[in-house]
């Protein structure tokens, strides 16, 4: 007669045999393990050390003081310039890339000569680093260079952009549009793919024009697209940082000045440089946290859509 | 039913907007083949030079056989790193059934969301601690996975049809057979996609490694043009070589897998 716990294990074998329990623990086991070390502890420390007044130096001698490095930093008017500058970023790049991403991607869907040769073409600076690119828009928008002279037809004056107190930002600005729009470009690429040729045929027997097509229909079409092109870039361009760290020579992050710093510099230089943890921790959950704020609201604007 | 005359305009538009957008790297291409009195000016293929090569690649200054050891080496452990774990991890959600497996889901798309700037100053601090600062390790193990490719490879394995599995199972293979004899050679194009964007994103990575990396033995590329670039700005023509050499890799591989590229780009970006 077979015991009755020796039919209770046989039982637990077959159903973890049957449910692939240990071969499923198995596979998943290393990423789990790694995101638990190098995400979710590390995760936590922020969290933790934000409340905390602790410098690189002397970690075991950190102290809680509450809330003390988020008002410190809600009254450091250095901060609010990395917000405004942050925010500028956004304002400036996430119409400016929607709207080229779009036309352009539309080109390119058009019955166009070496359509894959333009594909490529525009998706290129999105694979080149940054810095590298960077270094190279820094010489050509040097003092009587080919593009500080170029820029003169808009009105702005022959200068070196990325030394200017006026212009740095805008220089970072251009570089970042200038380096991700390709990764959107293949987002509406593929949103474009997506729309059913029958919907064009419709309007071209009603005799719709080019004009009423693209607002009635590719427009419509494309609205989730849209949607994800929009909340996506205000995410990036609120992590812009390699460019401004190309331009910022030897000393602080943000150089000209401070006229290119961003809540990331902000948080790099408190938190890295100067190895306050305590204070730079506190800088990065108030980033994470406008971060969060804005993917909250992106939900709900969906969820309003339907 | 499309005028050729429209294409045409089109055509010659995107054209004129697509040098434009590419003038920068192709200013960097022919300035590294330049000699330093000849920076720009026209000259003719005559008077281009590799001196700009020679000079970055066995200056002492640069180091760049060192840089370049080093940034291949962390590419290439990330990569190996990612190709593992995430299509393991990618084949127990697709293909398995575990306890805990909804909390995975939900950890995948809650680490998605969290810009990972927040674990940088523990992990730097941790990295210290352990004394692995400027070593391969600190940019490569708190990396060797991606939540979103984690999900790509789940994406990928959940169209391979259960009844293939099945058959595979009545055949003999054990499920870690499966995995490594059916799961993976079938994906081959998602594992593709998946080594050229990491590929493209940890070769020109820069705040991790230039806060992990602060000695001149340790340098990846990247951080080293960045480091010398200032220093040696007036020689255009060897900094950009450094671009060039930067750069390249990256265009060839892009070239070839262009169309896993791309459509890693897409699947990852409007599903993610």
């Amino acid at each position: 007669m077979v015991s009755h716990e020796t039919r209770l294990k046989r039982k637990a074998f077959r159903s973890a045999n049957e449910s692939d329990a240990l071969v499923g623990l198995f596979f998943i086991f290393p990423f789990i393990a790694l995101w638990f070390i190098w995400f979710f502890v590390p995760f936590l420390q922020s969290f933790i050390r934000s409340f905390q007044s602790a410098n690189f130096i002397a970690l075991d001698q950190a102290q809680f003081i509450g809330l003390d490095n988020y008002i410190k930093i809600l009254q450091d008017k250095e901060f609010y310039q990395a917000l405004l500058h942050s925010v500028t970023i956004v304002a400036i790049s996430v119409p400016v890339i929607t709207v080229l991403a779009l036309l352009v991607a539309i080109a390119v869907n058009q019955n166009i000569v070496a359509k894959g040769v333009f594909r490529t073409i525009y998706v290129i600076p999105y694979i080149t680093s940054p810095i590298a690119a960077t270094t190279v828009f820094m010489v050509l928008f040097r003092k009587d260079q080919m593009l500080a002279r170029f820029m003169t037809i808009f009105g702005f004056e022959n200068t070196t952009w990325y030394s200017n107190v006026n212009l740095a930002l805008l220089f970072v600005i251009i570089l970042f549009i200038w380096w991700q729009l390709g990764f959107f470009i293949i987002i509406y690429l593929a949103g474009l793919q997506d729309i059913p040729a029958e919907l064009y045929e419709a309007t071209r027997v009603d005799g719709a024009n080019a004009w009423h097509r693209f607002f009635n229909i590719t427009v419509p079409s494309l609205k989730h697209v849209t949607f994800f092109v929009v909340t996506v870039t205000t995410i990036y361009s609120f992590q812009v940082y390699d460019q401004v760290a190309a331009i910022s020579r030897y000393g602080v992050l943000g150089q000209p000045a401070g006229r290119t710093s961003t809540l990331i510099t902000y948080f790099m230089q408190h938190g890295i440089r100067y190895m306050e943890i305590g204070y730079g921790s506190a800088a990065v959950v108030i980033f994470t946290l406008i971060i969060l704020a804005i993917t909250y609201i992106q939900k709900l604007l969906l969820a309003k859509e339907g | 039913m499309k005028t050729g005359k429209k294409n045409y305009i089109v055509s010659i538009i995107l054209g004129v907007f697509a040098i434009a957008f590419i003038l920068p790297l192709l200013y960097a291409l022919y300035t590294s083949f330049l000699k330093l009195s000849d920076i720009d000016k026209l000259v003719g293929i005559k008077n281009w030079t590799l001196e700009s090569y020679l000079k970055f690649w066995k200056d002492p200054n640069y180091n760049i056989p060192r840089w370049f050891f080093n940034t291949v080496l962390m590419t290439g452990i990330t990569i190996a790193g990612n190709v593992v774990i995430n299509s393991m991890a990618g084949y127990a959600l697709a293909k398995l059934n575990f306890p805990g497996k909804n909390l995975v889901f939900f950890i995948i798309v809650a680490t998605m969301t969290i810009p990972y700037q927040i674990i940088l100053i523990p992990v730097y601090v941790t990295m210290a601690k352990l004394g692995w600062l400027n070593t391969v390790a600190s940019v490569t193990v708190p990396y060797l996975y991606q939540c979103i490719f984690v999900f790509m490879m789940k994406q990928f394995f959940s169209g391979i049809p259960n009844e293939l599995l099945e058959a595979a199972r009545i055949d003999g293979l054990t499920k870690v057979g499966v995995f490594f004899r059916i799961m993976l050679p079938l994906s081959k194009p998602g594992i593709i996609s998946m080594i050229i964007l990491n590929f493209t994103s940890t070769w020109n990575a820069y705040l991790v490694p230039s806060t992990m990396l602060n000695n001149k033995d340790s340098y990846i590329l990247i951080v080293g043009l960045n480091s010398v670039k200032d220093q040696f700005f007036d020689r255009t023509n060897v900094i950009m070589a450094g671009v060039v050499l930067i750069t390249l890799p990256v265009v060839i591989l892009f070239l070839i897998f262009q169309k896993q590229y791309i459509e890693g780009v897409a699947t990852s970006g409007l599903k993610g």
